[in-house]
């Protein structure tokens, strides 16, 4: 079994298992942070902060929900701190520090097919990101657990050390809220 | 029933969440609420806004195999410095935890000062008082790569393992060894990297590969693969690296670079082939998925799609 395996020091099991889990949490880890760079901190630390505390993993749940632990720690401890940082969105900063509007987030992969489908495309785009920008961490992230990665909401307050009813609190408040920032796309 | 919990429950209908009884009792009242049938198409509504937002924006469809590839090499950099923890070393007595605990930092520099120099002192007299002398050869820890300013030719011996190599410092000089030959496997590895000749960057990668075990030349190999301008040298270092495909996940991301952004068809077919093997990998199947839908080489689009097809479906 690779999780005893990586348990008891092998390396290569350790990276068969991160080879499992890795493009979700890489995915997760972008949607949350908005950027390429902050998506690969999030990525190397959450696994090498399991790779270091494996020894600790005692099986009384599954890993794939130890794994989302660690990575949903790491991306709420950036939105927070992203959330004191930020004065106003969309602007973020890129990682050479230079800031950048949110609306250039979304690449352009049929720029030129039709521009007039691009534009409000890309306008779509940029106001889900500030309407998602505006919800508070937990509820951004029982968000993302939730809609754009399928899982239970059982599995979400397994993952969040909270209950399901709280979970399924949490979704409901998030998506009246984006509803309410969303309303005139409609 | 209760509009309210309706109203807070149709999300979860939307979700799927909902229980079954539950569900059959929110789907009876909406036929005959209007207000809650219009919130609950209200919502439908706007899960088909995000939807179409989902299906067309790149942020939302994940990473791309370049980012995926990019992480992992950096994560397997990052955990050649870190140590798992274990249970016995988190109850074994820690003197730093305990010196920084009591405040001792500048007490514990001072220690690690007086231990570390009179460690190095100590090191430095052993390795004079024991090092092997040998008089009129040269030491291969006195081999210096920097002096060498670029390599003229690269030889094997036919039958043997015996390889020469003509190097240039100042002046050009000789080099003679079996592939073992620290000094010769040292002038290889430069051979590969630095030099201008790509017929010689040929020859030493071309040596390398009968030993691509070594992890040194596996190290020059992958980078041969990726950075080397002649496609030549590009397909021998893939040719010898395909057999570690399976085993070394650095070999594999190798060959995933090469696949997605090598300029030469033969060198990504060739790639596209030794991949096959672990084309279960979820890291194989995200560059297969992308290649197939839209790859510029109908060829590697064809073959991406069959591949893919072999595939069991997962969730």
């Amino acid at each position: 079994m690779l999780i005893r395996e990586a348990q008891r020091g092998n390396r290569a099991a350790f990276e068969e298992l991160v080879r499992h889990y890795d493009h979700a949490v890489l995915r997760l880890a972008l949607h949350l942070t908005g950027t390429e760079h902050d998506a690969q901190d999030v990525y190397q630390d959450a696994f090498l902060k399991a790779y270091k505390n494996i020894g600790n993993f005692r099986f009384e749940c599954s890993f794939y929900t130890w794994i989302y632990r660690i990575v949903t720690n790491l991306c709420l401890d950036h939105l927070r701190k992203r959330n004191v940082r930020k004065e106003d969105a969309p602007v973020a900063k890129d990682s050479d520090g230079g800031e950048y509007d949110l609306l250039d987030q979304v690449p352009d992969a049929r720029a030129g097919a039709n521009p007039e489908r691009d534009l409000m495309r890309r306008q779509l785009g940029a106001r889900i990101s500030g309407a998602l920008e505006k919800l508070t961490p937990r509820e951004r992230m029982v968000f993302e657990l939730k809609h754009y990665h399928g899982l239970k909401l059982r599995t979400v307050g397994e993952i969040l050390h909270t209950t399901e009813e709280t979970a399924k609190n949490t979704l409901f408040r998030a998506t009246q809220k984006l509803r309410g920032a969303l309303a005139d796309m409609r | 029933m209760k509009c309210e919990w309706v109203r807070e429950n149709i999300v979860l209908q939307v979700y799927g969440e909902l229980a079954d009884d539950a569900r059959h009792e929110l789907e009876q009242h909406v036929v005959r609420c209007a207000d809650c049938a219009a919130e609950l198409k209200a919502e439908q509504e706007f899960h088909a806004l995000l939807e179409s937002d989902r299906a067309t924006s790149p942020l939302m469809q994940g990473p791309s195999p370049n980012l995926l590839a990019a992480s992992r090499m950096r994560l397997q950099e990052g955990l050649e410095t870190v140590k798992q923890g274990s249970f016995f070393s988190r109850l074994a007595f820690d003197p730093t935890t305990w010196l920084r605990q009591m405040r001792f930092s500048p007490a514990l520099a001072s220690v690690i000062l007086v231990l570390g120099f009179a460690g190095g002192v100590g090191a430095t007299y052993k390795i004079y008082a024991h090092s092997p002398q040998q008089p009129g050869t040269p030491t291969p820890a006195a081999f210096n790569d920097a002096s060498v300013t670029g390599i003229e030719s690269v030889t094997q011996a036919p039958g043997t393992n015996q390889v020469t190599i003509k190097y240039n410092t100042t002046a050009t000089q000789e080099a003679q060894g079996s592939l073992n030959d620290q000094r010769i496997q040292q002038l290889l590895l430069y051979a590969a990297r630095n030099n201008y000749n790509s017929g010689v960057r040929m020859d030493s990668v071309g040596l390398m590969t009968q030993n691509p075990s070594d992890t040194h030349f596996r190290d020059a190999l992958m980078y041969a693969l990726q950075y080397d301008t002649n496609p030549g040298v590009r397909f021998k270092a893939l040719d010898a690296l395909g057999p570690y495909v399976k085993d070394d996940t650095r070999v594999r991301d190798s060959l995933l670079q090469a696949l997605v952004n090598d300029t030469n068809p033969g060198v990504r077919t060739e790639a596209l082939r030794m991949l096959e093997p672990v084309k279960a990998d979820g890291s194989v199947r995200g560059v297969l998925m992308t290649l197939s839908a839209k790859d510029s080489s109908q060829y590697i689009k064809s073959q991406a799609r069959t591949l893919l097809a072999q595939l069991p479906e997962i969730d």
